[in-house]
C-alpha cells in the first residue's frame, strides 16, 4: 500500500520532475519556462475567452478630452484607440494617448494608502483610518487655509472639489505647467474674452502658427492635427489646391516639421511679425476687414514692416509677401501659443496674432467663438504663486493635491511644501509631490474610474471603468472625498446626477437609463454649439505698444518647450513615451539642447557635449545635439526629464527644464518660458541614445518631394517616379523572374487567387508625429530596451519615423520630410531565400512572415534587407527580474494575447498586424461574407491610430479598393524599387507649396 | 633543387622529427597553459553569452554580423593554404611542399574545427543549431537549399572530412615511424593509430595510389569551400558584398592568409624543435612567392571593387565604398589596404624573401590585415547602410566579441601544439622522398625502418 502510485506521490513526483526541467531552462539556456496558465472557473458571463471586449471612455492623458475605446481581453485593457463616435479625435489616438495604458500597469503605482508614520517614512495604512485621518485634519484646520490643487478638471470631479472645499471653507486652484494662460489673456485683451475658441484648422486656406504647437502640445492636438491634414493634404481631383502653412518660432518644433515655410524669428518677436502683416494688409487693403479694424490703422503704422523687420530678424519684403499670400488665400487662419506665448510678453502676442485675423476676416470664419475649448478650468501659475507664497507664510495648514505635481515643476513650491502642516496627496505615482505628502490616497488609473470631462462647449466625454482596479488597493479619489466629507453614495451616483443635468438638455425624449447607457456607448454626448461674433476691444490697441520683447537677444536665450511626449514630465515614468524617440531630435530617454550649427561651431561644442545653461532662476547641465532646426543664439530645451522620484523610468534622467525658469508670473498671469541664460562649456560628455543614422538621404530615393505646381499638373496614370521603380535595362531580366513567379504562385497553397495586401503612406499627411510608432509598441508586444541599448541601436521599433532634412545650405530654405519606414512585406523579399530554415516565409496573400518559433537567429534576413526593418532580441527581454526586463509586474498584463512575446535569439518583424487580418478574416468567414474594404483601410494598429489619416491599408488585388486607388495614385512611389524587391508599400510623395518668393 | 643539406640523411630525419615527439620542456607547456588560458577566457565569455543573450557582443542594427563572422571566415580562410600545400602542390609535384605539407595540413584541419564554432557561437538560439541540418523529422521540415548558409555547412563539412582523412592517410606511415620507437602510453596510441602498418610493397602501393585519389578529390575543394563561403556575401544585396569576383577574390585571400598563417607557425615550431635543417630558407622563400602571388591578387581585387563601384555609377554602390574608405571606419580599411596589399610587395625581393626574421613580421601583419579584411567587408559593408541612410549606425565590439575571439586563438592553438607533440609535425617518409636514397658508403640503418 505503502509503495502504491495514490494521487499525492504521482503529484510530487510530477512536482519535482517539472522542477527540474523548470531549473535547466531556468538557467536560460533552452526554451523559456511555460508560466502559469489559469483557466476561469466560474467564467463571467460577458467574457468569451479569446474574443475581445471594447469599452468607451475619455483619455485623460492631456486636457483635450479624446474618446476612447479600450480592448479588453479576459477582463484586462490591452490596447487603446480612438473613439471613431468622438467628435474631437474622430478615432485617431496619439503616442501619449497609446501610452496610457502604461500607466494603467505601471509597476511603480502606489497599491495602497500610506501615512508617514513617527520614523518619517510613509507606511501602509488602512483605507479607514486614513480617511478618518483626512476628515479629521480637514475639519481641525477650518479657517487655518485649507487648499486643493487638482489638475485640469473639467467634469464631476472637479465640481465635487469645489463642492467639498466651499464647505469645509477652503479653496481649489487648478494647474497645469503649461497652461497658456497668455492665450486667454491675449484673447481678453483683444476680444474681451478670457475664451478659448474652436480653431477650424480644416477650413483654413493658409494656417501661420507662431509657435502654436497644435500637434504635439497645444490644446487638442489630435484633433488639430487630423483636420491640419485636411486642408495641407494635396488631393489631386477636383480641388488640387492646398493649404500653405507657414511656422513662425525660434525653433522648429514637431508641428513645424510639416511647414512649407519656416519664418525664424527672434523669439518674443512674433507679435510684431504678425503687426507687420496685419499694418501691411489694412493699409493695402487687401482684405475685406471688420468695418472696425480701419480705426486700428495709425497704431498699426508704427509697426509696418520696414520699422520693424530688423528686430524680427526677417527681411521686410518676406513680411510683406507672407501678408499677401495670407489675406489673399481668402481662408487665413493664424494661432499663437507654445513657444511664442511663453515669452514674457505672450498675451500681446496673442493679442496681436488675433488683431492680424480679426482685419484678415478670419475671426468668425476659421476662428470660431462658441463652442471654446474649458481651457479655464487650467487656472494660472499666478494662483500657484500666489499658494506658494501663503505656503511659505504658513498659511496653509492642509494641502491636497490631485492630478498635479507641482513639486517637480517648481522648485521653490517643492521648498514651500515643507511649511505646510499635513500634506494630502491623491497620486497613485510616486511623484515628487506624493513623496512629500504626509498621506497618499492613490485613486484609481482614469481607465478604472468613473469621471466625464467637457473639453469644450458641448462636448460631454464620459469615462468609464474598463477594467477592475489592477491594485485592490487604490480607490477612486472621488469615493475618497465623498466619506471624508461624510456624504453617502459612491462617486459613481455623484456623477450621473450630475449627468441628469445633461440628460434634461440633451435627452432627447429617452429616459435616463436609456441615455445614460447610450452615453456610455458613445463615449459621451456630443451637442453642436452655435458660433458668436466678437468685436475687437479697446485694449487691442494698448496691447500693441507691448508687442515688442522685454529683452534683447542677449549671449543665448533659452527656450524652455513641453516634450512632446513627456509634456511636463508626467509622460516620463512610462518606457514606451521614454523609448520613443522625439519627432525632431530622435533622441530618447533624456533630454538635450538644441544649438544652431554656427552657435555650436562658436562655442566649440560638438554633439553630446554638455553645457552648462545658468539663467537668473537656476541652472541646468545638458547635453548638446546641433541642428539646423533651431535660431542662432537660441538655446532650446525640453522639459520632461528631471525627476527625483516619480518611478524607475523616471528618476534621475538628465535635467529638469524647469529649474530654469523664474518663479514669478508674467503679465499674463504664466510662466515664462523664455529666458536668457549664461552658457558654460563642461567637460562632461554624453553618448546621445539617438535613433538617428543620418538625416539627409542624398537623393536615394527614400523620400520624394514634389512642388505644389508641378503635383497639380499631374494626370492618373503617368507616375512620376517611374523611372526609378525599373531601369530600362532591367526590363528583360524582370519578365523573366515574374514568368518564373507565375509558376511558383500555382503551386500548393499559393494556388487560387489570394488578396495582396498593401499599404499606402502619403508623405504629404505625414507629419513625423510618432503616434504609429506607439500604437505598434501596443499592439505588437514591442520591449523597451532602455537608454543603453537604444545608444548601441538596438531598439525594437517595428515602425519608425525616419526624419530627413533638405535644403538648409547655401541659402536654401530648411525643410524636413518625414516618412513612416517599416516591413515593405515585398513581394520579391530579400529575406526570404536567406533563411535557412525557412523562419522568413512568404505568405499566399504577399505577407513576408516570420516564423518567430522556428527562427534560429542567423540575421542573414536583416543583412540582406535593403530597408532594415527587421529586429533581433539580443536578450531575453521578457525575463521576470532580467537586466533589461521590458515588462516588470504588472507591466506584462498589457501584453496582446494574439501576438507571441519573442524570446531572446529571435528575428522580428512588422506583419502588417497579421494578427488583425486574421481576426478580420475569421470574422468574415464565421458571417459567411467578403471583406470589404472600408472594414480593411485603417486595420493595422498603425494605421488605425495615426491622427492624420496618412496610412491607408488593403487589398492590392481588389480594383475598387482605397489603396489600390491611391498605390496608382501619379504621386506613388516605391522605395528603393530599383532593386526590384516590389514593395507592398507605395509611398506618395510629399507636396509642398512654394516657399520664398517662387510663385 | 629543394635539397636539403647534405647532414641530412634518412636516419637523421627519422631522429630529427621522432625527438620533437619527446618529453616537452617548460617552453612548451607554458605556450599551451597559454592557449588553455585564452580557451577558457573564450568559454567562460561563451557560457555568459549563452545565459544572457549575443547583446553581450557589440552588435548593433543594422551591424548583425560582426567580430564573430568575421573569425569564421578568417579561419576558413586560414584553412586554405594546408590542402592547397598537400594536395595541389603534390598533383604538381612540387618536392618542396615535403617539408611543410604535415604543418600545414594540421593547421587546416584545427582552422576548420575553430571556423566552425563560429556559426553556432553567433546564431541567436544556438541549442536549435541542428535545424539547419536536412535530418528527417516528425514535421517534415527541411532546411532552405537556397539559403548560402546551408550551401556553407556543406561545403566546410565536406572540406573538414576531406582534410582529416587526407591528413590522418598522411600519418599513417609516419606514425609507424615513430611507433617502432616510442615508448610507454605513446606507444599504445601510435599502435592504434598506425593502423596496423608494416610498410610493405603492397602498403606502399596502395597508400601512394589512395594519397593520389585523395589529393585529387581535395583539390577542387580549395576553390570551392571559400567560394561558397564568399556567396555568403555575393548572394546577398548589400553593396559591398553583392560583387561577381567574390569567389576567386575570397580564394586568393584565403590562401594569402593561409601561407601567412604557415610562415607565422612554422618559423617558431623549426625554431622550437631545431628542424633548421629540414625546413630551410628554400621552403619559405617558396611560401613567399606563394603569398606574393596571392597578395597582388588580393590587391587587384581590392582595386577592381573601388573601380567597379565608381563606374558602374550605381549611386549605393558609390556610397558604400566611399564610406569604407573614409567613414568612420577608415582606419579598418586602410590597415587592410596597407598589410595586405603594400607590405607584400616587399617580398619582390630576394633578400627579403630570404630573412625568416623579415618574413615571420610580415606574416604577421599579413594575418592582421586579412583578419581586418574580412571585418571590413562584414562589418563595414553592414554599418554604412548604403540603401536606407537613416539606419546608418555605428558599432564598437565588446569584450565577449574579443573573449571568444582569444578563445577562437586558444582552441586551434591547443590542438595545434597537442598535434605537434604526438604526432609527426613533418612528413618523415615524403621527406626522405626527396633526399638522395642511402648507398654505399653512407649509412643507411634508417632507411631499414
Amino acid at each position: 500500500m505503502t509503495d502504491a502510485m495514490n494521487r499525492r506521490r504521482f503529484l510530487k513526483i510530477l512536482g519535482v520532475t517539472g522542477g527540474g526541467a523548470a531549473a535547466l531552462s531556468g538557467c536560460g539556456i533552452g526554451p523559456e519556462p511555460t508560466q502559469r496558465l489559469l483557466p476561469y472557473l466560474v467564467a463571467p458571463d460577458d467574457q468569451i475567452p479569446g474574443v475581445a471586449t471594447w469599452y468607451a471612455t475619455t483619455c485623460r492623458e492631456c486636457a483635450a478630452g479624446c474618446g476612447l475605446r479600450a480592448r479588453v481581453r479576459e477582463g484586462r485593457a490591452v490596447k487603446l484607440e480612438g473613439n471613431p463616435d468622438s467628435p474631437v479625435n474622430r478615432g485617431r489616438l496619439c503616442a501619449r494617448g497609446q501610452a496610457g495604458l502604461q500607466g494603467l500597469y505601471n509597476p511603480d503605482r502606489i497599491t495602497g494608502p500610506r501615512l508617514r508614520g513617527a520614523n518619517g517614512q510613509l507606511a501602509e495604512t488602512t483605507w479607514d483610518k486614513a480617511i478618518q485621518l483626512l476628515a479629521q485634519k480637514v475639519a481641525d484646520a477650518k479657517g487655518k487655509g485649507i487648499v486643493f490643487v487638482t489638475g485640469h478638471e473639467t467634469g464631476a470631479f472637479g465640481d465635487l472639489v469645489d463642492e467639498w472645499m466651499r464647505a469645509v471653507g477652503g479653496r481649489r486652484i487648478a494647474f497645469e505647467s503649461f497652461a497658456l494662460e497668455a492665450l486667454r489673456e491675449g484673447n481678453r485683451l483683444a476680444f474681451g474674452t478670457a475664451a478659448v475658441p474652436h480653431y477650424d484648422f480644416a477650413a483654413a486656406k493658409y494656417i501661420v502658427s507662431f509657435g502654436a504647437d497644435f500637434m504635439e502640445t497645444w490644446l487638442s492636438p489630435v484633433e488639430f492635427q487630423n483636420a491640419f491634414t485636411r486642408a495641407h493634404a494635396f488631393a489631386a481631383g477636383a480641388d488640387s489646391s492646398m493649404a500653405k502653412y507657414v511656422y513662425v518660432g525660434p525653433r522648429l518644433s514637431l508641428t513645424g516639421l510639416s511647414a512649407d515655410e519656416w519664418i525664424a524669428a527672434a523669439p518674443g518677436t512674433e507679435g510684431l511679425l504678425a503687426l507687420a502683416m496685419a499694418q501691411v494688409i489694412v493699409s493695402r487693403r487687401l482684405a475685406r476687414s471688420p468695418a472696425d479694424a480701419t480705426r486700428l490703422g495709425p497704431s498699426l503704422a508704427a509697426h509696418a514692416p520696414d520699422k520693424v523687420a530688423a528686430q524680427i530678424g526677417v527681411d521686410a519684403k518676406t513680411i510683406e509677401r507672407l501678408a499677401r499670400e495670407f489675406a489673399a488665400s481668402g481662408g487665413g487662419l493664424a494661432v499663437a501659443g507654445g513657444v511664442a506665448a511663453q515669452a514674457a510678453n505672450g498675451a500681446e502676442i496673442v493679442a496681436a496674432v488675433n488683431i492680424l485675423n480679426y482685419v484678415a476676416g478670419a475671426v468668425g470664419r476659421t476662428v470660431q467663438f462658441g463652442p471654446d475649448l474649458t481651457q479655464d478650468a487650467a487656472g494660472s501659475y499666478r494662483q500657484l504663486a500666489a499658494l506658494r507664497g501663503d505656503m511659505a507664510g504658513g498659511k496653509v495648514a492642509v494641502l491636497l493635491v490631485h492630478g498635479a505635481n507641482p513639486a517637480h515643476a517648481d522648485a521653490a513650491f517643492a521648498q514651500a511644501l515643507g511649511k505646510v502642516l499635513f500634506k494630502v496627496s491623491f497620486s497613485s505615482d510616486p511623484d515628487e509631490t506624493a513623496r512629500a505628502a504626509d498621506l497618499v490616497l492613490p485613486d484609481l488609473h482614469p481607465l478604472e474610474q468613473w469621471n466625464d470631462a467637457r473639453p469644450r462647449a458641448g462636448v460631454y466625454a464620459l469615462q468609464q471603468p474598463v477594467m477592475a482596479p489592477v491594485f485592490p488597493g487604490t480607490m477612486h479619489a472621488g469615493d475618497a472625498i465623498l466619506r471624508a466629507a461624510g456624504r453617502t453614495g459612491t462617486f459613481k451616483d455623484y456623477l450621473q446626477t450630475a449627468w441628469r443635468d445633461v440628460h434634461r438638455r440633451h435627452g432627447g425624449g429617452k429616459s435616463f437609463e436609456e441615455f445614460w447607457t447610450a452615453a456610455l456607448a458613445h463615449g459621451g454626448v456630443y451637442t453642436e454649439i452655435a458660433t458668436r461674433s466678437v468685436r475687437l476691444g479697446p485694449g487691442a490697441i494698448a496691447a500693441m505698444g507691448e508687442a515688442a520683447p522685454p529683452f534683447a537677444e542677449g549671449d543665448a536665450t533659452a527656450v524652455v518647450f513641453p516634450h512632446p511626449a513627456l509634456h511636463d514630465g508626467r509622460g516620463a515614468n512610462k518606457p514606451w513615451l521614454q523609448e520613443l524617440p522625439d519627432p525632431v531630435s530622435k533622441i530618447t530617454w533624456h533630454g538635450w539642447a538644441e544649438v544652431h550649427p554656427e552657435t555650436a561651431g562658436k562655442w566649440g561644442v560638438v554633439n553630446g557635449d554638455v553645457v552648462l545653461l545658468k539663467s537668473e532662476a537656476g541652472e541646468v547641465r545638458a547635453p548638446v545635439w546641433i541642428t539646423p532646426t533651431v535660431r542662432p543664439r537660441v538655446v532650446a530645451v525640453p522639459t520632461g526629464q528631471g525627476h527625483v522620484a516619480y518611478g524607475r523610468y523616471a528618476a534621475g534622467r538628465s535635467f529638469n527644464a524647469f529649474d530654469l525658469l523664474p518663479g514669478e508670473p508674467n503679465r499674463a498671469g504664466g510662466r515664462t518660458f523664455v529666458v536668457a541664460v549664461k552658457v558654460t562649456k563642461t567637460a562632461e560628455h554624453v553618448f546621445l541614445a539617438t535613433t538617428e543614422g543620418n538625416a539627409r538621404e542624398h537623393g536615394h530615393g527614400i523620400v520624394n518631394v514634389l512642388p505644389l505646381a508641378q503635383a497639380q499638373r499631374l494626370r492618373p496614370g503617368k507616375h512620376v517616379f517611374e523611372a526609378e521603380e525599373t531601369p530600362a535595362y532591367a526590363r528583360g531580366a524582370e519578365e523573366g523572374w515574374a514568368e518564373a513567379q507565375r509558376e511558383m504562385a500555382a503551386l500548393g497553397g499559393y494556388a487560387g487567387t489570394h488578396p495582396r495586401w498593401a499599404m499606402a503612406i502619403d508623405l504629404s499627411r505625414c507629419t513625423g508625429c510618432s503616434a504609429c510608432v506607439t500604437a505598434c509598441y501596443a499592439e505588437n508586444n514591442l520591449a523597451t530596451v532602455g537608454e543603453e541599448l537604444v545608444r548601441r541601436h538596438r531598439e525594437m521599433s517595428w515602425i519608425r519615423i525616419e526624419r530627413y532634412f533638405t535644403g538648409g545650405k547655401d541659402g536654401e530654405s530648411l525643410h524636413a520630410v518625414t516618412t513612416p519606414m517599416l516591413c515593405q512585406q515585398c513581394g520579391n523579399a530579400p529575406c526570404e531565400p536567406v533563411c535557412p530554415v525557412f523562419a522568413a516565409y512568404h505568405t499566399p496573400d504577399g505577407l513576408n512572415g516570420q516564423i518567430y518559433n522556428r527562427c534560429i537567429g542567423t540575421r542573414y534576413c536583416s543583412n540582406n534587407c535593403p530597408y532594415k526593418v527587421r529586429y533581433f532580441n539580443w536578450f531575453n527581454y521578457a525575463e521576470p527580474g532580467g537586466e533589461f526586463e521590458a515588462w516588470p509586474e504588472p507591466l506584462q498584463l498589457l501584453l496582446n494575447p494574439d501576438v507571441t512575446v519573442r524570446e531572446k535569439g529571435v528575428m522580428e518583424k512588422c506583419t502588417f498586424c497579421v494578427q488583425r487580418i486574421r481576426g478580420k478574416q475569421n470574422e468574415a468567414r464565421l458571417a459567411d461574407r467578403r471583406l470589404d474594404d472600408a472594414e480593411l483601410q485603417f486595420l493595422p494598429a498603425c494605421a488605425q491610430g495615426c491622427p492624420s489619416e496618412a496610412i491607408v491599408f488593403g487589398d492590392l488585388n481588389d480594383p475598387r479598393s482605397r489603396v489600390r486607388q491611391l498605390s496608382d495614385n501619379p504621386r506613388g512611389y516605391h522605395v528603393l524599387a530599383g532593386l526590384n524587391t516590389r514593395p507592398a508599400i507605395a509611398y506618395l510623395a510629399k507636396v509642398t507649396a512654394p516657399s520664398g518668393g517662387a510663385a | 633543387m629543394a635539397q636539403p643539406s647534405g647532414r641530412v640523411t634518412y636516419d637523421f630525419v627519422t631522429r630529427t622529427i621522432a625527438r620533437t615527439l619527446g618529453n616537452p620542456g617548460k617552453g612548451y607547456f607554458l605556450l599551451l597553459g597559454a592557449a588553455v588560458t585564452l580557451l577558457a577566457i573564450g568559454i567562460i565569455c561563451l557560457l555568459y553569452l549563452l545565459r544572457y543573450g549575443l547583446g553581450l557582443a557589440g552588435y548593433s542594427h543594422p551591424v548583425y554580423w560582426a567580430v564573430f563572422i568575421t573569425c569564421f571566415v578568417f579561419w576558413v580562410g586560414i584553412a586554405h593554404s594546408g590542402t592547397l600545400i598537400s594536395a595541389i602542390l603534390f598533383l604538381f609535384r612540387s618536392g618542396w611542399r615535403t617539408a611543410i605539407y604535415r604543418t600545414a595540413e594540421a593547421m587546416t584541419v584545427f582552422a576548420v574545427m575553430t571556423a566552425a564554432l563560429f556559426p553556432l557561437i553567433h546564431i541567436g538560439r544556438q541549442w536549435y543549431f541542428y535545424w539547419t541540418l536536412p535530418y528527417p523529422n516528425e514535421r517534415g521540415l527541411w532546411p532552405n537549399f537556397k539559403s548560402p548558409l546551408i550551401w556553407d555547412e556543406f561545403a566546410i563539412g565536406t572540406y573538414f572530412t576531406v582534410s582529416t582523412v587526407f591528413l590522418i592517410l598522411g600519418l599513417v606511415p609516419d606514425i609507424a615511424a615513430v611507433r617502432d620507437v616510442a615508448s610507454g602510453w605513446r606507444k599504445k596510441l601510435y599502435q592504434l593509430t598506425a593502423l596496423g602498418w608494416r610498410g610493405t610493397n603492397e602498403e606502399w602501393r596502395h597508400f601512394t595510389r589512395g594519397y593520389l585519389y585523395l589529393a585529387a578529390l581535395a583539390t577542387p575543394l580549395v576553390l570551392s569551400v571559400h567560394s561558397v563561403v564568399s556567396w555568403d556575401f555575393a548572394m546577398a544585396i548589400v553593396p559591398g558584398w553583392h560583387a561577381t569576383i567574390f569567389a576567386p577574390y575570397f580564394v586568393a585571400g584565403a590562401i594569402y592568409s593561409g601561407c601567412a598563417m604557415v610562415i607565422s607557425l612554422l618559423v617558431p615550431i623549426r625554431k622550437l624543435f631545431h628542424l633548421e635543417e629540414l625546413i630551410t630558407a628554400h621552403h619559405f622563400e617558396n611560401l613567399a612567392k606563394l603569398c606574393l602571388l596571392t597578395g597582388s591578387i588580393v590587391g587587384y581585387a581590392y582595386l577592381c571593387e573601388y573601380f567597379v563601384a565608381w563606374f558602374g555609377g550605381n549611386a549605393h554602390e558609390r556610397a558604400a565604398f566611399w564610406y569604407r574608405a573614409f567613414g568612420p571606419f577608415w582606419w579598418a580599411t586602410w590597415t587592410m589596404i596597407i598589410c595586405n596589399a603594400f607590405l607584400p610587395q616587399l617580398l619582390w625581393f630576394k633578400k627579403i624573401r630570404t630573412n625568416i626574421t623579415g618574413l615571420f613580421v610580415i606574416s604577421i601583419f599579413v594575418n592582421v590585415g586579412m583578419w581586418f579584411e574580412r571585418f571590413v567587408i562584414i562589418v563595414v559593408s553592414l554599418a554604412g547602410e548604403p540603401f536606407e541612410r537613416w539606419s546608418n549606425a555605428t558599432y564598437n565590439p565588446t569584450w565577449a566579441d574579443w573573449g571568444i575571439m582569444a578563445g577562437s586563438f586558444g582552441w586551434f592553438f591547443m590542438w595545434f601544439l597537442l598535434f605537434v607533440k604526438n604526432f609527426p609535425a613533418v612528413s618523415i617518409t615524403e621527406v626522405k622522398e626527396v633526399l638522395p636514397p642511402p648507398t654505399k658508403g653512407r649509412p643507411a640503418e634508417a632507411h631499414a625502418r
